[in-house]
């Protein structure tokens, strides 16, 4: 055939062919090859109110795919943190100096306030890499590596996973174990356990950088229940050692018969805190338990996905989660997406509100709200849609809140448990984006 | 329940599941077109299960349970 | 059909059952009709006319037209009187080619210029036959498509040996995956991977039928015109188009283009994926 008559015989073959089948011109086809590359992107704000911590987070996360069901991803995440964050001192009726954890100036809260320390701020960087393959006609395994980094805190990780179908797929048991190791570079150094807060220019006797190392590891079950409905049970168990403390956490000392903090005068000519404090001291070592559920279900269009966690560890922190989602289509390319969330936690053996004065000193205390007793609710929409282009576009707004109660045996004197028990109150917002090309 | 028996109980459980797990349940190949939709797997949206876990990691006591955190961090 | 046909569909178990049920009726006809192993159909009538006047039906004037007017789109490439050249070509993966003088003889009987066709009357020379192999399969998926479409609206994709339509409308979340074989693979993992929500796809290679000798592959595609099979096709061609008849008639004379395979291709402005190996 010479070349001039190779023209584009597309139109012609195309009216033959509706001549031949006797129909009006054909739907236009629509045929892609499965993209390659897929991409996910989000923008999430996270603020807490009266001045404490909000972040803002972008992460990218792309995924490539090979022949032969191997995958390829990578993810890049970067935190913008600001605010301040409860420092575990209760607050009284003066105003409070503080060190900062520098150790080279001093920082005041008013009276009835809660002492909020804001030394955390930084950007944080996490990047991560995984690698997925089949191994042989019924394994698959993955393998990745984890990094991240700020200013006073670096980590690093791998992560291993081996699965199995059984069952016509209907079945996967699954293994993974996870490693990290952690390097703490608090500023002004790792406090000593239980020590006094200085004055400034005092701080001696501290480490200055420090670590600890985690290690995970997780069973887990995959099962299609029938034809709508699918669960997944887990078993992970995690162990911690090394520094465990959080450096810049501080106790109150308070008067056993009324409550209140006990003062102190700074060294002459030096400024420092007005009280006494001391610092926070956990265990070096942690082991948590969990067993959680998780199914979904589809009802005729919608989908439900509830699911259970129940944590148990070794410092006496038992917790419940409780977690669902309803997936509501609207229209062919949208979906509305209520979520609901219930959280309750035990406090930790160690968790005081306050250390009392002439008493003798615990081997462990921590007045941190994170190890204390509370329930969280977090309650949000996300709506979604596709664009015309086959990207996926959602926005999700969510409330989330912790009430905590500190039992009346904890309390000494004029404490009231409304008053000490920072809570929280937090916004989330989030936007994502994904695409495949 | 002390936490000892709490764990005990959830244990047993737990191995009755995963004994329920290897029987003949479940759909034919053929079966499987709701199961393969998006909405169906077990983790939709896995940048969006990471940012939440990350707060909750800081936040509370608790972490993973679903699959393994991403990594830790020294945030508040 | 000589391949196993597939039906897969997205309605209730009852209407599936039908769409099953049409689509299965109108392949088994269309089969019947124009298969030219059956004895009594039309294909047989005409290809024992001896050089007599047929008188056709309805349908078969619409392919005999379709495949005048491919004939001459194609440039004589695609004609339907070139079955006869199977005689002397068996393409088992052995290394018997024919001779040239063998071809020469049969060519004498190729040629859809040397048959008369006033629709709806056809008469062939003497030895010519005609075989709608070429476009029968993927005739019928077309036509079984528009059957269980009119059936149930529910998204439907019928693959009968390779040669495949979706019909109804799938989203994104719905799209029917169509892996391409690699071609000469051994296991059956894709090469590439369709996301297909409407129209045809159709593929045409010589992965399985072929002659090697001396180091050269012929392909299965014979060129009407010189009785030779296309030197230099590619392994495999695979083309979307709103049909499965038009799919299959373009990833057809791609083959037959041989080393511009890829140059047609992209004059049709159509999706395609081109195999060399």
């Amino acid at each position: 055939m010479s070349k001039k008559t190779t023209g584009n015989i597309a139109k012609g073959l195309a009216t033959a062919t509706c001549t031949l089948l006797g129909t009006a011109a054909a739907a236009p086809v629509s045929a892609e090859e499965q993209p390659e590359w897929e991409f996910d992107t989000a923008l999430l704000f996270y603020g807490e109110d009266a001045g404490r911590v909000q972040d803002l987070s972008l992460n990218i996360f792309a995924r490539r795919l090979f022949a032969d069901e191997r995958i390829l991803s990578v993810g890049l995440a970067v935190d913008s943190l600001t605010g301040a964050t409860p420092s575990g001192a209760v607050p009284q009726n003066e105003v409070q100096t503080f060190t900062r954890p520098s150790g080279e100036s001093v920082y005041s809260v008013g009276s009835g306030e809660l002492p909020l320390d804001d030394t955390f701020l930084d950007t944080r960087y996490a990047l991560t890499a995984g690698w997925q393959q089949p191994l042989g006609r019924d394994y698959k395994a993955s393998a990745g590596v984890s990094f991240s980094t700020e200013y006073d805190y670096t980590h690093i990780g791998t992560n291993f996973g081996l699965s199995r179908d059984f069952n016509k797929r209907n079945t996967t048991v699954s293994l993974g174990l996870a490693l990290a190791r952690d390097e703490l570079d608090p500023v002004g150094g790792a406090p000593v356990p239980l020590s006094a807060m200085a004055d400034v220019g005092m701080i001696s006797g501290r480490d200055s950088s420090t670590s600890k190392d985690v290690a995970d590891l997780l069973l887990g079950v995959t099962q299609v229940i029938n034809e709508r409905l699918l669960v997944q049970f887990n078993y992970s168990l995690s162990t911690a050692s090394g520094y465990l403390n959080d450096p810049y956490k501080i106790l109150s000392i308070v008067d056993p018969i009324s409550g209140e903090a006990v003062g102190r005068t700074p060294a002459p000519g030096l400024e420092g805190p007005l009280h006494e404090y001391r610092f926070e001291s956990r265990p070096d070592k942690r082991t948590k338990h969990s067993l959680f559920g998780q199914g979904k279900y589809w009802l005729g269009g919608k989908v439900l996905d509830l699911s259970y966690r129940f944590m148990t560890d070794d410092w006496g922190i038992d917790s419940h989660t409780l977690d669902t989602k309803l997936n509501l289509p609207m229209g062919e390319t949208s979906y509305l997406e209520p979520h609901v969330r219930l959280y309750t936690q035990s406090e930790a053996d160690f968790y005081r509100v306050s250390l009392l004065d002439g008493e003798a000193m615990p081997l462990f205390a921590s007045a941190d709200y994170r190890l204390g007793s509370f329930n969280a609710v977090t309650a949000g929409l996300k709506y979604g849609w596709q664009t015309g282009s086959g990207h996926d576009v959602a926005v999700r707004l969510e409330y989330y809140r912790q009430d905590g109660d500190i039992p009346s045996d904890q309390l000494t004197g004029n404490q009231d448990s409304a008053s000490l028990y920072p809570g929280l109150n937090a916004v989330i917002f989030n936007i994502s984006y994904g695409f495949g090309k | 329940m002390s936490a000892r028996t709490a764990k005990r109980a959830f244990v047993v459980t737990f191995v009755m599941m995963l004994g329920t797990a290897c029987t003949s349940m479940g759909v034919e190949p053929w079966e499987r077109d709701v199961l393969a939709k998006d909405r169906m797997k077990l983790v939709t949206d896995s940048v969006e299960a990471g940012l939440d876990d990350h707060i909750y990691f800081s936040k509370e006591a608790s972490s993973g349970g679903r699959g393994f955190g991403g990594g830790g961090c020294g945030c508040n | 059909m000589g391949s196993p046909c597939l039906v897969l569909s997205k309605a209730g178990r009852a209407s599936a059952q039908k769409q099953l049920e049409v689509a299965a009726a109108e392949a088994w006809r269309i089969e019947a009709k124009y298969s030219r192993y059956l004895a009594g159909n039309i294909v047989h009538r005409i290809n024992s006319a001896d050089g007599a006047v047929v008188e056709t039906d309805e349908e078969t004037a619409n392919l005999i037209d379709f495949s005048a007017a491919l004939y001459r789109m194609s440039d004589r490439r695609f004609d339907i009187t070139s079955g006869v050249l199977r005689e002397v070509w068996r393409f088992d993966g052995s290394d018997r080619v024919p001779q040239e003088e063998e071809v020469r003889r049969v060519l004498q009987r190729v040629g859809w210029q040397k048959a008369v066709w006033k629709r709806p009357m056809l008469t062939l020379q003497r030895g010519m036959e005609v075989d709608f192999g070429g476009i029968g399969k993927e005739y019928a998926v077309d036509r079984a498509a528009a059957l269980v479409a009119a059936e149930c609206e529910a998204p439907c994709l019928l693959n009968f040996g390779g040669d495949i339509v979706a019909a109804g409308c799938a989203t994104k979340d719905t799209a029917w995956r169509v892996g391409i074989e690699s071609p000469g693979a051994t296991s059956a993992v894709p090469c590439k991977r369709i996301e297909l929500k409407r129209g045809g796809l159709a593929t045409s290679g010589d992965s399985r039928r072929f002659l090697l000798k001396n180091g050269i592959r012929y392909s299965h595609l014979l060129n009407p015109l010189t009785g030779w099979p296309v030197l230099d096709a590619p392994r495999s061609v695979t083309v979307a188009a709103d049909t499965c008849t038009q799919a299959g008639m373009l990833s057809t004379l791609a083959m037959l283009m041989g080393e511009d395979a890829e140059n047609f291709l992209q004059q049709q402005s159509l999706r395609f994926w081109c195999i060399r190996q």
